[in-house]
């Protein structure tokens, strides 16, 4: 059992001037620093005991350009690491073109959490239940990294290696999150299934994002995002691609996305469930997706 | 003094009551608890010499402690003592003296207190628990009530044909019984031989834990002369008063405690859990406040908890669908301690035919020790847990017979007059009323269409009954004061836990006095020091055991005004009322202010002297009536002062794909007698239908070899508000209490007791599977339904 502690272990409190200074620092104390967001994961791991060799929280969340989100018509969407939850969730660009962020970002905890939660706190934080993975790995996610040598990016497709391991390295701070113009005619879904209605994690997540392809058989292309059903998000590419959409082909598929996980049993649900889940929402999701292709739905 | 004496029913008090009684006023507290000005334990400052607690546990659920090294514990600056059970030899329980403070030469749950740090920061106390070095040897633990009855168990308390019990408790020494109930009534064999339908299941009820928002706090410190004051979020500040006292070996009147507001109880907060460490360890610190308060995750396991439960029910019916026989064995999960615990596996026991006429019973109620956490009081008091299987078996059985489950509860429910389980004779209760209007409520016999293809829609319903379970001879006392522009204060030792029992106090001394409700004032916080004795906060008991002593206070008051108006009037006392604060005469017309009388008396005409003085009315109430019962057979006369009925209805529909159960809407009726304050007593039904549908669909401590693994909001899931039902419907039902205020009897724990079987019984409406114990998750559902070929 982990060890309930009252309050917070001693840390200190560092607000570096620019992303040099941050990064350089964080560097140099690559056990001991962490760089500081939102909070709303740090300050729960700081008091679970579950980050005891934390002495620095290094405050990167009010350097420059980093609390905007911007569109551009050619390049896409950027959103500034600092930008809540709530932000994306209100914001009319993200809403027009990527609505299933909106969606995704809607269903994280709850509306007073994602006051504080960021969207590439989130993906950092890189939980296996991580609600909003999925859309930004499906929309094709680059992170926008500074670290001790300057500013790189980090395509999410790789950026994910285990719970709470990610391809960032000492000293490396995400500035924002840059999403490439979805295909025109996008439709995306997020299935969450929680134990109760509101502010929990999920026990299995769907996301699906579908678009129109002339060069597919099928016309169309699916792709589908797995949440909390292995140590990194799964996603299966190019679904529904060989022959005609039907209720059968969405049956197979969501089969498919069954049989591509492995899921392990904990106090949250049981590996037989939640594979169970995987093929009942994927199917639900893939259902919705194929309907809002057919009817013009954009996503919730 | 005027002392309620109740031996013999008195007659209805008839419906009309005076005002405000019956009346939804504004609650006393709501200004101050809207603004945040209402003052909690955790508020309270006591300065810079106060120091900060913190406990040291036992990481196993059976050891025995060896040896406890606090040398580099001590030597750590800023820590001011460490306390262990040497310090605290002496033992502590309501019912069962089968506790120690500190775990003295055995721990007996993960949780469990080995040892206390007092320091000048709770960083460092925290920081010095690391540094206590607690030799243990590890015993085999009992982790389940059946495996724990059987003979070769491993004993946890071999010592407890030695303990301190109240006479109606009966221990088995040599086991690991610290209870057994049992009931003995017909002959239930012959009965199950000619039945028409028997029905036989068990039901196995997790633990729950009671999660009230404040978490619990208590701040102690002890003089130089050994006295004690002890502030905290408290249930039962005179209760912790008498139990702490006998423990520590001081005088009850040299321990004073002090209750402010309270955060939600629920039970956990009742009798003593954690108060009693923080006066331990404040005794080795004379003169300095200390203050212990748990994290969440402590409050999850290290406090009382909903004991487990199996049942085993055995149910039988003639052909008409008459209730022949029950055939019950309860194993409650009492935990490494059953003080408190023991009396529910009682209630449980004479409750045990539910809320219907059985002719013949037979019940064995075992409190069973395990090392789990301690099971304690919850908002109904095993009921819930209890009721949950029978009123499942009830259904099956009315279904089996081929009868609607709503008419068979009708055709079987108690009525007045009826012989009940332990032999008494039942009082006029509104149970077919409520029972018909929660079923009218949701519609019964109509069923409606799906919100969409992949969903079923089913409803149910559950009867209840339950009585206040506590000490046959719970006393309540109340004072009420004068003020000089005829205002009053009223003196209780009841506690305000968000239920309205001030208010509700308010509007019986108003009416009673006959001075409007905004002229009394509450004598609070509670303390022990100032306060009248009022022995706990629990059982529902308040509005009709406080509320009979406050009424009889309030009569005193009015007596002696009356009487005082009336010599100086020459006229006679029953001629004379108190309407709206003025004494007036029916037969010379006069009126009179209270102004000034009630503080100062009457001055005699031509200033010959002055008659009267300070008014101080008094009362107290016991019940004397309620009577021993046979340990074999549980029969006797009077188990219990009154039993409190109603029902609740719900609708509810299922996700075929996800398992996922939604309540729709849900209907209670309950009969209290007299709604002292309708929305008071609307909001306990709403609440308590919440609280049931969180416990009926999430709620669970996951328990696996004695370690709670869920001791968190992350995975300790309640309902929100999204949770519950958007239709809640809540229906008053009045059939007067003959002992109680107005007809009044308690409402407040009633409401959770049905919601588990009634959503389960919806359950099986809707998808013909039985959901057997709770919660009934997404999961657990889904997984009957693939069991079962519905899906796949």
């Amino acid at each position: 059992m982990r060890e309930a502690h009252p309050g917070l272990p001693d840390f200190d409190y560092v607000r570096p001037a620019d992303l040099e200074e941050a990064s350089r620092f964080l560097a140099q104390n690559p056990q001991t620093a962490r760089p500081f967001m939102g909070g709303t994961d740090t300050f729960v791991r700081l008091r679970d005991g579950f980050w005891k060799e934390t002495r620095y929280l290094v405050d990167v969340k009010n350097l420059d350009g980093r609390s905007e989100i911007t569109f551009d018509p050619q390049k896409g969407l950027t959103v500034g690491a600092a930008v809540s939850m709530n932000q994306v969730v209100a914001n009319p660009r993200v809403g027009s073109h990527y609505s299933l962020l909106a969606q995704a970002a809607h269903r994280v905890a709850s509306y007073q959490l994602r006051t504080r939660a960021t969207l590439v706190g989130n993906v950092c934080n890189a939980s296996p239940a991580g609600d909003t993975l999925g859309a930004c790995l499906l929309f094709g996610g680059v992170l926008r990294v500074h670290g001790v040598e300057g500013f790189r990016d980090e395509p999410l497709a790789s950026f994910f290696q285990g719970p709470g391991r990610t391809a960032l390295k000492p000293g490396d701070i995400v500035t924002a999150i840059r999403f490439p113009l979805p295909v025109p005619g996008s439709v995306g879904h997020y299935e969450k299934l929680g134990r109760n209605l509101l502010s929990d994690l999920a026990i299995v997540g769907v996301t699906v994002l579908g678009h129109p392809d002339s060069s597919t058989a099928s016309g169309y292309r699916f792709h589908l995002a797995l949440a909390s059903v292995g140590p990194v998000p799964v996603v299966l590419p190019d679904l529904l691609t060989q022959a005609p959409v039907t209720p059968e082909a969405l049956e197979e598929a969501a089969g498919q996305a069954m049989e591509s996980c492995h899921p392990i049993d904990d106090v949250r649900g049981s590996a037989r469930y939640r594979k169970l889940m995987v093929r009942n929402l994927s199917r639900r999701a893939l259902t919705r997706v194929w309907e809002g292709l057919q009817s013009g739905y954009r996503g919730e | 003094m005027d002392t309620v004496e109740t031996t013999t029913p008195r007659p209805h008090q008839e419906n009309a009551a005076p005002r405000p009684v019956g009346e939804s006023v504004t609650r006393l507290d709501a200004h101050e608890k809207v603004t945040g000005e209402a003052v909690f334990a955790d508020d309270l400052q006591f300065g810079p010499n106060m120091l900060y607690a913190r406990i040291k546990r036992s990481p196993h659920p059976h050891a025995r402690i060896l040896k406890i090294d606090a040398s580099q514990a001590l030597a750590l600056p800023g820590v001011k003592t460490v306390v262990t059970g040497q310090s605290t030899p002496g033992f502590i329980g309501l019912y069962l003296k089968d506790r120690h403070i500190f775990c003295t030469d055995r721990a007996r749950f993960v949780g469990d207190p080995v040892a206390g740090v007092a320091a000048v920061t709770e960083e460092i106390a925290e920081r010095a628990l690391d540094l206590i070095h607690v030799e243990y040897e590890v015993l085999p633990p009992v982790l389940d009530p059946e495996d724990g009855v059987r003979p070769d168990a491993e004993l946890l308390h071999p010592e407890l044909g030695s303990y301190e019990v109240a006479n109606f408790i009966f221990p088995q020494p040599g086991t690991n019984i610290p209870n057994l109930f049992k009931i003995r009534k017909g002959d239930v064999d012959q009965a199950l031989s000619e039945a028409a339908a028997v029905v036989h299941h068990t039901f196995r009820v997790p633990h729950v834990q009671h999660v009230p928002i404040e978490p619990h706090v208590a701040i102690a410190k002890v003089d130089e002369r050994g006295r004690v004051t002890l502030w905290g979020s408290s249930q039962s500040p005179f209760a912790q008063r008498n139990l702490i006292a006998s423990a520590l070996g001081i005088s009850q009147a040299d321990l004073e405690v002090v209750a402010p507001y309270v955060g939600g109880g629920f039970g956990c907060k009742a009798g003593v859990s954690m108060e009693a460490l923080a006066v331990a360890i404040a005794m080795q610190v004379r003169g300095r406040p200390v203050k212990l308060r748990l994290t969440r995750e402590e409050e999850f396991y290290t406090t009382f908890v909903r004991q487990g439960l199996v049942a085993h029910f055995t149910m039988a019916c003639d052909a008409e669908g008459n209730l022949t026989a029950m055939d019950n064995k309860f194993y409650w999960d009492g935990g490494a301690y059953a003080e408190y615990g023991v009396n529910m596996t009682r209630g449980a026991g004479y409750s045990s035919s539910g809320p219907y006429d059985v002719p013949n019973v037979r019940t064995d109620s075992f409190c069973v020790y395990t090392n789990h956490p301690v099971g304690g009081p919850m908002r109904g008091f095993g009921q819930p847990e209890m009721q949950c299987g029978l009123e499942q078996c009830i259904n099956h059985l009315a279904l089996e017979i081929g009868m609607d489950p709503m008419d068979f509860r009708r055709r079987n429910c108690v009525k007045e007059g009826s012989n009940l389980v332990t032999g008494m004779k039942m009082h006029a209760t509104g149970i077919g009323e409520c029972i018909e209007k929660a079923a009218e409520a949701i519609g019964w016999g109509h069923k409606d269409p799906p919100s969409a293809p992949h969903k079923r829609r089913g409803k149910g319903i559950a009867a209840m009954w339950k009585a206040p379970a506590m000490s046959p001879n719970a006393g309540s006392s109340a004072w009420i004061e004068m003020s000089e522009d005829g205002k009053c204060t009223l003196g209780l030792g009841g506690q305000e836990l968000g239920q309205g029992t001030f208010t509700v106090m308010a509007q019986m001394a108003a009416a009673t006095l006959g001075i409007p409700y905004d002229w009394v004032r509450i004598a609070s916080p509670v303390d022990t020091k100032y306060s009248p004795y009022e022995w706990q906060t629990v059982a529902s008991r308040l509005t009709w055991s406080m509320g009979n002593a406050v009424v009889a206070a309030a009569k005193d008051a009015r007596r002696q005004i009356l009487e005082l108006v009336a010599r100086s009037w020459e006229e006679t006392p029953e001629d004379l009322d108190i309407v709206n604060g003025n004494v007036i005469s029916a037969k010379s017309g006069r009126s009179s202010s209270l102004k000034g009388l009630v503080v100062y008396g009457l001055a005699k005409p031509g200033d010959q002297g002055w008659i009267g003085g300070p008014i101080l009315g008094r009362g107290s109430f016991m019940p004397t009536y309620v009577t021993g019962l046979d340990p074999e057979t549980g029969q006797g006369q009077r188990a219990v002062v009154h039993y409190t009925t109603g029902a609740q209805a719900v609708e509810v529909e299922v996700d075929l794909e996800t398992g996922r159960v939604q309540v729709l809407r849900g209907a209670s009726a309950f009969d209290m007698g007299k709604a002292i304050n309708p929305d008071l007593v609307n909001v306990q039904m709403e609440g308590g239908l919440v609280q049931g549908i969180s416990t009926a669909l999430f709620e669970c401590l996951q328990l696996k070899d004695g370690v709670v693994r869920n001791p968190s909001f992350v995975d300790y899931r309640i309902a929100t508000s999204a949770d519950a039902p958007r239709d809640m419907q809540s229906i008053i039902v009045e059939v007067p209490q003959d002992d109680g205020p107005f007809g009044a009897r308690g409402v407040g724990e009633h409401s959770m007791v049905p919601t588990m079987p009634a959503i389960a019984n919806a359950i099986h409406d809707a998808l013909g599977i039985h959901p057997g114990a709770p919660p009934f998750t997404a999961e657990k559902v889904y997984l009957a339904m693939v069991d079962a070929g519905l899906v796949k």
